[in-house]
């Protein structure tokens, strides 16, 4: 989410040591209190979590009487009322949402890896001015470019389609995040592999599609990861760029709908619920390469 | 000869992948070079989005920044939040990471569980969060239940409990972050570093302060870099939680600019408080980072 | 020019990398047009309210279809401006204000014979003599609203001026009574106390102090003002307000006083939609009060749409927004619902068949009579709007003044917001 949408976890590397389990000390503190100060820990530092997802399926009666117990009476009652919307707030900004990752994404990695690759090849001067250009843009706030990013959008006829949302992901900070973790993965392959291939007769186009880009998997899945996420969670572009007119994504919907509303708790957190739970499973569908992706951004 | 016709063979051979490039360039290009060249240029302007033609003021904008106290209010107010939330993120982060670097199950789904926050939109957070934090909210709900407190806490009704819940909620959101970051520089420690330095009689502080400190320095490079850059453009949990209020106490530069671009037309004046964040960011960015890299030298 | 330069550039490559960009036009041929339409959401302008009143419009105005858009709180300005500059500003805009979009040429003007012929106050939100919004309705903005049962319980009766307002706050507060509710987390709900004081003080004495203010010959800084604003930070100072006030979403605020748990409720006369059935007898209603107890209404005359020059079709848009501001069943709705006093020519409240209660009727009472009605501060769409964003400073400061005791700083504040937004 918030997590910039273009940071990068540092420049990246193969991920050497993701799953490697620490050495077992002899445990100073008893294995059974400490795991359970873990989980009192932890569940309090996710409670916001938990009480949307336990409140989603309780009656409005029992969340007022103890939000934090569990669901009792369970009831999908939430949920429906927040699928059956007039507006179908829920599936139009999840279809949306999964329109606008989807084309990013495959956008994305394609052009960052290319780019990445061509500019790792040699180092150049020019290549580590354009190098740096590039990075730049991890750092500048969104809010710096939105406005110019709307003229050229519509003087181009795209503006407020998706396209123009789409492209302008592209273009922007988020090819900054994909170069950045490509290259660093692209500069630890050794020479010889790409020398070898040429000598063979490859062209550079077949060079990196049939050789490279099988190595660097494991970057490709913390650039697809980290950027579907961020794409996702994008308030400001979509609210700006794609506007009311063509439909809301997941996140610029809920802004729009929730905002001013007496809505009870139930329906609130049905919604929130529903609205959260493709990211989050994703992510934990997901987390082994996840939590590898950032491994590999954390470790030099 | 025969090298010039290989040259040509190897220009024709990555034609491909030299197009490709370039189209991402030139995305690149028009989508960020540009747009910054053109705030740039607004800035020196009276620009007005309902209006069509503007005028070159030059450095009037500016110096209407220097006099502008809704402006060092936001600015400050980002600052101090950037400065505490990284603080707070990071050292919950490292604490969160040093509890969980155990490798049975239990410790892994508490891992996955911690990261959680980040995986959620701030649109999202900002509405749980409002629902938590009213004023007969689920958390003072709670308290007065428990009797922890005798009258509900005003946590976003006076400026500064407003501006501190705001600093929680965020410090939250990053802490998810930061706690797999540190685990995942602790588990590239290698266990016989620790093993070693208990043969020598270190008592467990010690080997807190003497190795994980140091060995997760390159972690803390980019944690505490990201954690920056997020609350220096941190926009959509602000807006959703408290829209920047009561009386503007939580609103962010990134937010003042949004307003001033489009609630009060003053895009020229938007622009160059924005070239002011962009340069600040970058100033911020680049010295934290150099000196934290230092810092992994040196340690 | 260089600006120009680097837009078409980067426009023409655009255009060459995306050589399948399909035109997004909503103006189509065989008299068939598609409208953008603004609204907001309320808790009395419910998203159902819209859907009807839309459908009924649009079955007049053969061909036309409304696309409606909402925006995301009641803060429709900051959001018409918002579509404005991505490119989408909509073709038919509610309730808006429209002096901030006049000097863009951005709004089409009503035809002035039909404006005329139909509203009882023709140039009530006239701006320069030209009609943007048709005048259909108008407000109060503030009345108190009071709990008789918890006035009987202090023993209290309705305050007319400003010392018996305070005692009566003061009786109410000893006898364990909240003395008055506030949704302060929404920033127009907590400047309605500011509103009040501002609107009944200074220009109950002078009504024309907001066409001074644009001359620059008063101040916010001036010492009636600073005097007037004093009365809302002695109402904070003295813990008059309900508790964390500022917390409280305006939502929240009516289920509140709804529910007995606070005496009084300064609000526009919009409250007059919530009042629950089984409370109609038990609210009533009075004035601001002010110093020397004379009536003071401050008064803004509201009114449905106003129509983008840009529409795609005017002429239907027009008609469109002619049909919905007639319509004798938009306006009941409005009537029940939003407390809306209707303004239109030659009809009584009977003509309507609306069902008020009691307080409506007591309320619509000061729009009737004869009395001194004045333009409500911020409300107001004429001549007397505030320029720019000013309404927002306006709210902010009265937030502001929860806690800071330097009314005369904030009041300061205004004017050099004033002077910028106004150059």
């Amino acid at each position: 989410m918030t997590t910039a949408q273009t940071s990068p976890p540092a420049v990246a590397r193969p991920a050497l040591a993701a799953g490697r389990a620490p050495h077992r000390r002899a445990p100073r503190v008893p294995g059974t209190a400490r795991l359970i100060a873990a989980i009192l820990v932890i569940l309090a530092f996710v409670s916001p979590i938990y009480l949307t997802v336990v409140n989603a399926f309780k009656p409005e009666r029992d969340i007022v009487s103890d939000p934090a117990a569990p669901p009792i009476h369970p009831t999908l009652s939430n949920l429906s009322t927040a699928l059956s919307r007039p507006d179908h707030l829920l599936q139009l900004g999840l279809r949306n949402s999964v329109i606008t990752v989807v084309c990013s994404v495959l956008l994305l990695i394609p052009l960052g890896s290319a780019f990445s690759f061509y500019i790792s090849r040699r180092r150049t001067r020019l290549r580590a001015a354009i190098l740096a250009l590039l990075a730049a843009g991890l750092m500048i706030p969104p809010q710096v470019v939105l406005l110019p990013t709307i003229h050229i959008l519509t003087l181009a006829g795209l503006d407020h389609t998706y396209l123009g949302l789409i492209l302008s992901n592209v273009g922007g900070g988020y090819l900054s995040f994909a170069v950045f973790v490509y290259v660093g993965f692209m500069r630890a392959i050794p020479e010889e592999i790409v020398e070898a291939a040429r000598i063979d007769g490859a062209g550079g186009l077949r060079i990196w599609w049939k050789i490279i880009m099988p190595l660097v998997r494991p970057a490709t899945a913390t650039v697809a990861i980290f950027l579907s996420l961020w794409i996702w969670n994008d308030f400001l572009n979509p609210l700006f760029i794609l506007g009311p007119l063509q439909g809301q994504t997941i996140t610029t919907g809920l802004y729009l709908s929730v905002g001013q509303f007496q809505m009870n708790y139930g329906q609130l957190f049905g919604i929130m619920f529903l609205a959260g739970v493709i990211p989050v499973a994703g992510y934990l569908v997901m987390q082994k390469q996840f939590i590898a992706g950032l491994t590999a951004g954390s470790t030099k | 000869m025969k090298s010039r016709s290989r040259w040509l063979r190897d220009v024709r051979n990555d034609l491909g992948l030299r197009l490709i490039a370039a189209t991402a360039l030139l995305l690149y290009v028009i989508f960020i070079v540009v747009p910054v060249l053109m705030s740039l240029h607004s800035s020196f302007t009276d620009e007005n989005p309902l209006q069509s033609g503007s005028n070159f003021i030059g450095l009037a904008n500016y110096r209407t920044m220097v006099h502008d106290g809704e402006l060092h209010a936001t600015v400050l107010y980002t600052l101090a939040l950037a400065l505490a939330v990284t603080v707070v993120a990071n050292v919950v982060g490292i604490a969160f990471a040093v509890l969980l670097n155990r490798s049975k199950l239990s410790y892994r789904v508490l891992r996955t569980v911690a990261f959680l926050p980040q995986v959620v939109s701030g649109v999202i957070v900002g509405f749980v969060w409002k629902t938590i934090l009213t004023e007969d909210g689920l958390l003072n709900n709670a308290l007065t239940r428990l009797h922890l407190v005798k009258e509900p806490v005003d946590w976003l009704g006076t400026p500064h409990m407003a501006q501190l819940s705001v600093g929680i909620v965020v410090a939250w959101v990053l802490s998810g972050f930061t706690t797999v970051v540190y685990l995942a520089a602790l588990q590239n420690i290698p266990p016989e570093l620790y093993d070693a330095s208990s043969i020598d009689g270190a008592t467990s502080r010690q080997q807190f302060r003497m190795i994980t400190l140091r060995l997760v320095a390159p972690a803390t490079t980019i944690s505490v870099t990201i954690s920056l850059i997020t609350v220096l453009k941190l926009y959509d949990v602000i807006t959703v939680l408290t829209s920047g209020g009561p009386a503007n106490a939580t609103e962010s530069t990134a937010q003042y600019i949004v307003k001033l671009a489009f609630t009060s037309d003053r895009f020229g004046y938007a622009s160059a408080v924005a070239m002011g964040l962009l340069l600040l960011s970058a100033v911020i960015a680049l010295s934290v980072t150099s000196f934290l890299r230092r810092r992994e030298i040196d340690l | 020019m260089f600006r120009r330069c680097l837009t078409a550039a980067a426009a023409v490559s655009l255009l060459l990398l995306a050589a399948c960009s399909s035109s997004p036009s909503s103006s189509g041929a065989d008299g068939k047009v598609t409208l953008t339409y603004l609204t907001f959401n309320t808790p009395s302008l419910t998203p159902t309210f819209w859907k009807n009143s839309i459908a009924a419009a649009q079955k007049s105005v053969p061909g036309v279809t409304i696309k409606q858009v909402v925006a995301p709180n009641t803060d429709r300005d900051s959001y018409a401006k918002q579509l404005k500059a991505s490119g989408q500003f909509p073709d038919l805009l509610q309730s808006i204000t429209p002096s901030q979009y006049t000097s863009a040429n951005l709004l089409q003007p009503y035809d002035q014979s039909w404006i005329d012929a139909n509203f009882l106050l023709p140039q009530g939100n006239a701006i320069k003599g030209k009609v943007y919004i048709p005048p259909t309705n108008s407000q109060i903005i503030p009345l108190v609203f009071y709990n008789k049962q918890l006035f009987a319980r202090a023993g209290v009766q309705p305050p007319k001026t400003w010392a018996d307002f305070l005692a009566v706050c003061a009786k109410l507060k000893s006898a364990g009574v909240t003395p008055i509710e506030l949704g302060g987390n929404d920033p127009f709900a907590a400047a309605v106390p500011l509103t009040g004081a501002i609107s009944a003080d200074v220009l109950g004495k002078d009504p024309k102090w907001l066409q001074e203010r644009y001359a620059g010959t008063v101040k916010f800084a001036d010492a009636n003002v600073v005097a007037a604003a004093t009365k809302m930070r002695t109402l904070v100072s003295d813990g008059y307000f309900e508790k964390g006030a500022l917390n409280v979403s305006y939502a929240d605020s009516i289920t509140q006083f709804n529910d007995g748990k606070a005496a009084m409720y300064p609000m526009g006369s919009w409250y007059l939609g919530s009042v629950p059935k089984d409370a109609w007898d038990n609210i009533g209603v009075f004035p601001w009060p002010t110093d020397d107890g004379s009536v003071v209404v401050p008064f803004a005359v509201g009114g449905s749409m106003a129509i983008s020059t840009h529409a795609p079709d005017i002429k239907a848009a027009t008609a469109f927004a002619e049909s919905w501001s007639l319509s004798p069943d938009n306006l009941k709705a409005l009537i029940e619902g939003d407390g809306a006093f209707p303004m239109l020519k030659g009809k009584t409240l009977a003509d309507y068949k609306v069902n008020v209660s009691p307080v409506f009727t007591d309320s619509y009472g000061y729009v009737t009579q004869t009395n001194n009605k004045v333009s409500s501060i911020g409300w107001a769409t004429n001549d007397d709007a505030m320029p720019g964003s000013l309404n927002n400073d306006f709210y902010a400061a009265a937030q502001a003044l929860f806690n800071t005791a330097d009314v005369a700083g904030q009041m300061k504040k205004l004017d050099s917001a004033w002077n910028t937004a106004s150059k």
